[in-house]
C-alpha cells in the first residue's frame, strides 16, 4: 500500500482551531477601556494620576518579575499576559494624585506580591489585588489618601490650569519631593472630591448645564465638574469593554441596578447630604469605576451567571451601605474585597442547571 | 439641585416596588429551602439503600484480600480508612486508589507506603502441574476460591478469578506456584496534560498519547 | 409536541435561547466552489470490519476470492452489527489487521481488496414500491443495507427503530454546524429529492407523526433546492440560525421542540428520531435502488489542497489517494484532521481508509492551524463557561481535574459532556479543555470498571467465607464445646478434617522429600514415587 510519505503531521487534541484573543489581548483591552477616565482626570487634575500609572507599573513589572524569580517561573512568558499592567493602572487610578512616590511602590507591593504572587500567581489569587493594595494603604496612611494634590497656583490666580509645564514639575515635585525644594510647593490641597461632592451634595455637571451656558464650558479648568466627567468616561470605557465582549453584562448592571435602587429607596429630599441622591452615588462617587473595572476582575469575581447577578447584588449593597452609614466614602474597596469573601460560596451556591438535568439536580 | 431630587410619589413608589421585590425573593428563597430540605428527608429515606462510606471504601479497594495492608481483608482495611487510617496501604491497588479514596475522603494524594508494598504489575498465579502434589494447601489459602482441586487430585488455577494476592505461594509445600505477569491489553488514551509535563507514571497498563 | 417552525420564509428561527454556543469562520466556501466529484476507482480499497458502533462484521469471503460490486463481505453478527460490502469489484487480498482511522491510529481488522477496474454491480434486490413492504421489512433492509449514521457517530440505524414505541417527529438533521465540513450541504445541493425520498421511508418504517428537514439558515443554495424538491411531499423544511454547536442531536432537539433529553436518555426515549441527511440519501439508495452502503460524500479541504471539494468516495479508499487527487503540496502539510476543525482528531499515517463516518478531511498548512500555545493559568474569566451549551462549568470541571479529583469533576456533571471543544475554543489562556474532559472520563470509566471487578471478587469472597461457616456448622452441628475457640473463617478450612493432620503431615513430608530428592538428583523428570500406606 503507498501512501503519502509524510514528515511528523502535527497530533493534537481537538479542537484543531481556537478564538484567538488570548489573555494578554484581553488585559491590553482593559488598559486601553480606562483611558478615557484617566485622560479626562489628567486634563481636569493635572498629570498626578498619569504619574502614578507610570510609577505603579514601572513598579508592578519589577516586583512581579522578581516574585517570579523567586517562585522559578519563566518570568518573561509570565509578564507577558499583562495582569500586571492591568493591578498598577487600576491602582494608579485609585491613588489621589500628587500622592508620594513611596505611597504608590508600597500599595505595589501589597497589591502585586503579597495578594497575588504569594497566592500562586494569576488565576489564585483570593481577592482584588489592586483593591488590597489600596485598602492597606487607605487604612495605613488615612490622610495621605485622602488628600488630592493638584498643581496650581494659589487659588485666587486667574490661572487655573494643571497641565502647564511648570505646573507639570509641581507635579513631579508632589510625588518625588527633589531635594530642596522644601516647603514651597505651589498647589491645592483638596480633600477627595467625593467629600467634597457629599457635603455638597450638588452636581456641577447640572448646575453649568442649568446655568445656560454652552456646555463646552464643562470642559473648563475650573468648572468643577472634573470628577463627574471622569466618571462618565469610565463608563464610557465599561461600555467599551462591554461591546467587545471582554467582560459580561451581569456584574456591572447588577451593581448599578442595586445602587440605583437602595438610593432611590432611601432617598428623602431633607436628607440628602446624608445619603446623597441617585445621580450622586453614580457619578459622583468612584461607583462607575468599581463596576466596570474593579469588580470584573475575572480571576476574584464570581463566575456561573445568577451567582455574577448575586455578586455584584452583594458589593452594590456594600458600597452604598458603607458609603451611607460608614465611615469611608470610598467604598469600592472594601465593598469588592466583601464580595470576593463570599465568591466561593456563591459559586458554590449558584451552579447552572444542566442540559438534562432537573433543577433539584438528578 | 432641582435635577437631583425626586418627586415624593416617585420614591413611594419605588418603595412599594421595592418591597414586593423583597417579599418576592424571600417567598422564592423560603420555597427553596423548603425543596432542599425535601430533598435531604428523601436522601436519608434512601440511605438505608445507598452504600455508606464504609461500603464505597470498600468498593474502590481491590479486593484481593492480599493483606499487605496490615488487616486481615479488604473489610477490615475498609473500616480502618473511614475511621481515619491511612489511605496508602494498598499494594495492588495502587496510585489509583489512592487517588480515588484521596478524591472520597478529601484527603491528599500521596504515594504508596513502601513498608507495605511496592507497586507491582498484575499478576495471575500458575501452578507447576507436573509438581503439584494435590495437598490443598493452596486451595485452602485463596480467598476468592480461585484454585480448582481436591485432595490428592490435581490443583490448577482459573485464570479469569484470580486476583494476583499472592497468598497461595507460601503455603505451597513444593513451591510449585509461579505469579506471572497477567497479560495486559494496552489502551491508547488521553492523559492529563499536566502530568505528562511533570512526567509522573500514571499506570503501567496504559501508553499514554499525547501531551 | 410543539414544534418550531419559519412563519416567515425570511426570516430563520433564532436557536439564541439555547445555552452557550459560538460561532467560528467558517470556512466552506473553498469546497463549496465545485460540485461533488466521482472519486476514480483506487488500486485497493481497505474496508475495515466494524465501521459502527457495536459489534464487528464476520467475514464471508476469504483471501482470494473474487467479489462483485455491492457483494457482502462480511455479515453482521447480532443485532447490533452491521454487514460490510464490497465498493467494487475486485479480489480478496488479504483479512487482517490495518491501520485504522481512529485518533490513536490503531489497527483494526479490515478486508483488502484489490478493484479490477470493471466497477461490476452484483444482482440488486429491488422492489418497485417500497411501500407495500412493512416498517419492519423497510428495518431490515437498512440493516442489511449496512447503513449506519453518517453524521460522524456511527451508530446502525437501524437500532433506532423500536416497534413499540411510536415515535412523534422524525429530524433530518442537515445542519452541519462545525466549520470546514460541507457534505451534508453539498449533498443536498446536488440530491435533494433523494434525500427527501429517503426522509419518507424513513418516516414511514418510523411511523413517526411529523418530519422535518433542518438546516442552517446560511445554506442558501442547498435550501433553495430543498424547497423546489419539496412541494410534492409533507415534510417541513426549518431553517435555523447558525451557531456551533446547533448539529449536536441535544441542542438540535430543544431547539426545534423545546424540551431537553433527560440525562442519559437518547430521543427516542422522548419521541423523537434524529438521522442525518447522508443517512437518508444512504437508506433511498438502499430501499428504492437496492444499493447497500459502499459509498459517501466526503469534504476534502485544506490550505494545502491545491484543489479543495468534495468527492463521492468509495468506502475503503485510502486518503493519501484523495489527498493526491486534490494536488496537496507535502511541504505545506502540517496537519492532517479527519473530522472539523472543532471535533476533529489529527491523523499520524496517510494510508487509513475512509469509512462510513469520514465526513470531512482537512489537510492543514502550519498558518491555518499554528501550534496550540502553552496553557497559561485560568484566570477564571466566564468565556468557557457562555460558550459551553450544556450548562456546565467548564472552568470548575478543569480545576478539579487538575486536582485529580474525579469525584468532584463527576459531581459537576463531567459524564455529561459532549466535548465539542467549544469551551477550549474561546480560553483565553489556551488550556486543552477537552483534553482534561476525556483524560477525566476515562478516569471514571476505568474507576468504574475497576468497582465492578471488586464487587464480583467480593461476592466470590463472601460466597467463600459462606461457604466454610455452613460447613463448619454443619460438622459441629450438635457437638456442645465448653469453650468456644476463637476460628478465623477465613485462614482454616474445616473440610479437611476428614483425614488425620497427623496423616496428611506425614504426607506431606514424604512429597516433599520427593521433590527435593528430583529437584537434586537427576534432570529427568520422574515419575512421582507411589505413596507409602502407612496407616
Amino acid at each position: 500500500m503507498t501512501g503519502i510519505p509524510t514528515t511528523q503531521l502535527a497530533m493534537q487534541c481537538s479542537p484543531q482551531q481556537t478564538a484567538g484573543r488570548d489573555t494578554a489581548h484581553i488585559m491590553r483591552l482593559v488598559v486601553i477601556a480606562s483611558l478615557p477616565g484617566v485622560l479626562v482626570s489628567t486634563w481636569f487634575f493635572g498629570v498626578g494620576t498619569l504619574l502614578n500609572i507610570l510609577l505603579a507599573t514601572i513598579a508592578a513589572v519589577a516586583f512581579e518579575a522578581l516574585s517570579l524569580r523567586l517562585r522559578q517561573q519563566p518570568v518573561r512568558w509570565t509578564l507577558t499576559d499583562n495582569s500586571a499592567l492591568v493591578t498598577a493602572v487600576l491602582l494608579g487610578i485609585a491613588i489621589p494624585p500628587g500622592s508620594d512616590w513611596w505611597l504608590v511602590i508600597s500599595g505595589v507591593f501589597i497589591a502585586v506580591v503579597l495578594s497575588k504572587q504569594v497566592f500562586g500567581g494569576l488565576g489564585q489569587n483570593l481577592f482584588n489585588p489592586a483593591m488590597c493594595g489600596y485598602v492597606f494603604l487607605l487604612l495605613s496612611f488615612p490622610l495621605e489618601m485622602t488628600s488630592w494634590k493638584i498643581p496650581v497656583a494659589p487659588r485666587d490666580a486667574l490661572e487655573f490650569n494643571p497641565l502647564t509645564f511648570s505646573n507639570l514639575l509641581t507635579s513631579l515635585q508632589f510625588t518625588f519631593h527633589w531635594p530642596g525644594t522644601g516647603n514651597d510647593i505651589d498647589g491645592l490641597a483638596m480633600a477627595t472630591p467625593l467629600l467634597e461632592q457629599k457635603l455638597a451634595a450638588s452636581s456641577a455637571i447640572l448646575e453649568i448645564l442649568e446655568s445656560g451656558v454652552t456646555p463646552l464650558r464643562l470642559l473648563d479648568h475650573e468648572s468643577g465638574s472634573g470628577w463627574e466627567l471622569s466618571n462618565i468616561g469610565y463608563l464610557l470605557g465599561g461600555l467599551f469593554l462591554l461591546y467587545k465582549r471582554i467582560i459580561s453584562w451581569h456584574i456591572p448592571l447588577s451593581i448599578i441596578t442595586t445602587v440605583i435602587a437602595l438610593s432611590l429607596i432611601f432617598y428623602s429630599e431633607n436628607s440628602v447630604f446624608v445619603y446623597g441622591s441617585t445621580y450622586l452615588h453614580l457619578f459622583g462617587t468612584a461607583t462607575m469605576l468599581g463596576a466596570f473595572f474593579i469588580a470584573t476582575d475575572p480571576v476574584s469575581s464570581a463566575s456561573t451567571p445568577r451567582g455574577k447577578l448575586l455578586y455584584g447584588m452583594i458589593i452594590g449593597i456594600s458600597m452604598y451601605s458603607i458609603r451611607v452609614w460608614g465611615s469611608y466614602l470610598d467604598s469600592v474597596a472594601f465593598a469588592v474585597l466583601a464580595g470576593n469573601l463570599l465568591v466561593p460560596l456563591v459559586d458554590r451556591c449558584t451552579l447552572p442547571r444542566i442540559y438534562g438535568h432537573s433543577r433539584t439536580g438528578t | 439641585m432641582g435635577a437631583l431630587a425626586f418627586t415624593p410619589w416617585f420614591i413611594v413608589l419605588v418603595r412599594i416596588l421595592a418591597g414586593l421585590i423583597v417579599i418576592y425573593l424571600s417567598w422564592r428563597i423560603l420555597a427553596r429551602l423548603q425543596t432542599v430540605s425535601q430533598e435531604s428527608k428523601r436522601l436519608e429515606q434512601l440511605q438505608g439503600q445507598q452504600p455508606d462510606l464504609r461500603q464505597k471504601i470498600e468498593l474502590l479497594l481491590p479486593q484481593t484480600q492480599c493483606g499487605q495492608c496490615g488487616f486481615s481483608g479488604c473489610a477490615p482495611y475498609a473500616e480502618a480508612i473511614a475511621n481515619g487510617d491511612a489511605i496508602n496501604k494498598c499494594p495492588p491497588g495502587g496510585d489509583r486508589t489512592i487517588r480515588h479514596l484521596a478524591n472520597l475522603m478529601h484527603l491528599p494524594v500521596i504515594a504508596l507506603d513502601p513498608e507495605h508494598g511496592e507497586l507491582a504489575s498484575p499478576s495471575i498465579a500458575y501452578i507447576r502441574e507436573a509438581e503439584c502434589i494435590g495437598c490443598t494447601k493452596c486451595m485452602q489459602a485463596c480467598p476468592v476460591d480461585a484454585i480448582v482441586g481436591a485432595a490428592k487430585l490435581m490443583h490448577t488455577v482459573i485464570a479469569s478469578e484470580c486476583t494476583g494476592c499472592d497468598l497461595c505461594v507460601e503455603p505451597c509445600p513444593v513451591d510449585c506456584i509461579d505469579m506471572l505477569p497477567a497479560p495486559v491489553h494496552t489502551n491508547k488514551y488521553w492523559e492529563l496534560p499536566h502530568l505528562r509535563e511533570k512526567g509522573i507514571k500514571t499506570d503501567h497498563t496504559l501508553e499514554s498519547v499525547l501531551s | 409536541m410543539k414544534i418550531a417552525s419559519n412563519r416567515d420564509r425570511t426570516r430563520a428561527v433564532r436557536s439564541s435561547s439555547l445555552a452557550g454556543g459560538i460561532h467560528p469562520e467558517s470556512h466552506k466556501q473553498h469546497s463549496l466552489r465545485s460540485v461533488i466529484m466521482a472519486t476514480p476507482i483506487p488500486e485497493a480499497l481497505i474496508v475495515p470490519l466494524q465501521q459502527h458502533q457495536g459489534s464487528p462484521a464476520e467475514p464471508l469471503v476469504k483471501p482470494g476470492d473474487s467479489v462483485l460490486k455491492g457483494q457482502i463481505l462480511a455479515k453482521a453478527i447480532n443485532s447490533s452489527s452491521l454487514p460490510v460490502h464490497a465498493p467494487t469489484s475486485g479480489k480478496v487480498i488479504n483479512i487482517g489487521p490495518y491501520p485504522f482511522p481512529d485518533e490513536f491510529g490503531s489497527s483494526q481488522h479490515a478486508i483488502e481488496l484489490r478493484t479490477d477496474g470493471q466497477d461490476q454491480w452484483i444482482e440488486l434486490n429491488t422492489v418497485d414500491n417500497w411501500q407495500t413492504l412493512s416498517p419492519e421489512d423497510i428495518v431490515d433492509r437498512i440493516q442489511q443495507a449496512g447503513i449506519s449514521g453518517l453524521g460522524g457517530a456511527g451508530f446502525p440505524a437501524h437500532r433506532k427503530f423500536d416497534a413499540k414505541k411510536p415515535m412523534e417527529l422524525l429530524i433530518i438533521n442537515a445542519v452541519e454546524c462545525e466549520p470546514y465540513i460541507t457534505a451534508d450541504q453539498s449533498l443536498l445541493r446536488e440530491f435533494a429529492s433523494e434525500v427527501i425520498s429517503g426522509a419518507r421511508i424513513l418516516q414511514y418504517a418510523s411511523q413517526a407523526t411529523r418530519c422535518v428537514i433542518v438546516t442552517e439558515s446560511d445554506k442558501k443554495d442547498a435550501i433553495e433546492k430543498l424547497r423546489d424538491a419539496l412541494p410534492e411531499s409533507d415534510l417541513e423544511l426549518l431553517e435555523l440560525t447558525p451557531r456551533y454547536p446547533l448539529g449536536s442531536e441535544q441542542q438540535l432537539v430543544e431547539a426545534i421542540t423545546g424540551q431537553q433529553i433527560p440525562g442519559g436518555k437518547h430521543p427516542v426515549d422522548i419521541g423523537i428520531l434524529v438521522f442525518n441527511a447522508g443517512t437518508a440519501k444512504a437508506v433511498h439508495d438502499a430501499i428504492e435502488l437496492g444499493q447497500p452502503l459502499i459509498s459517501r460524500v466526503t469534504t476534502v479541504c485544506g490550505d494545502s489542497l491545491r484543489t479543495p471539494k468534495n468527492f463521492q468516495v468509495l468506502l475503503g479508499t485510502p486518503v493519501s489517494f484523495l489527498l493526491s487527487l486534490c494536488g496537496v503540496d507535502l511541504n505545506q502539510l502540517d496537519r492532517l484532521i479527519l473530522g472539523g476543525s472543532m471535533m476533529g482528531y489529527t491523523l499520524q499515517d496517510t494510508d487509513v481508509p475512509v469509512i462510513k463516518t469520514t465526513n470531512c478531511l482537512i489537510a492543514g498548512s502550519r498558518p491555518e492551524f499554528p501550534i496550540q500555545p502553552t496553557a497559561r493559568p485560568c484566570i477564571r474569566c466566564d468565556f468557557c463557561s457562555s460558550a459551553c451549551p450544556v450548562s456546565l462549568m467548564p472552568q470548575f470541571l478543569y480545576q478539579s481535574l487538575h486536582a485529580e479529583n474525579y469525584a468532584t469533576a463527576e459531581q459537576l456533571g463531567l459524564p455529561d459532556c459532549i466535548e465539542c471543544g467549544a469551551c477550549a475554543y474561546v480560553c483565553p489562556s489556551n488550556i486543552p479543555l477537552v483534553h482534561y474532559y476525556r483524560a477525566g472520563k476515562l478516569e471514571l470509566l476505568l474507576k468504574q470498571q475497576e468497582q465492578q471487578r471488586s464487587a464480583y471478587r467480593k461476592e466470590r469472597y463472601e460466597s467463600r467465607k459462606q461457604r466454610l461457616a455452613r460447613d463448619t456448622m454443619q460438622r459441629r452441628g450438635s457437638r456442645r464445646r465448653s469453650v468456644a475457640r476463637p476460628e478465623n473463617p477465613d485462614v482454616s478450612d474445616d473440610s479437611l478434617q476428614t483425614f488425620s493432620r497427623q496423616q496428611a503431615k506425614i504426607e506431606i513430608a514424604d512429597a516433599v522429600a520427593r521433590v527435593k530428592a528430583r529437584r537434586q538428583g537427576t534432570d529427568r523428570p520422574e515419575q512421582p514415587a507411589s505413596r507409602k500406606n502407612d496407616e
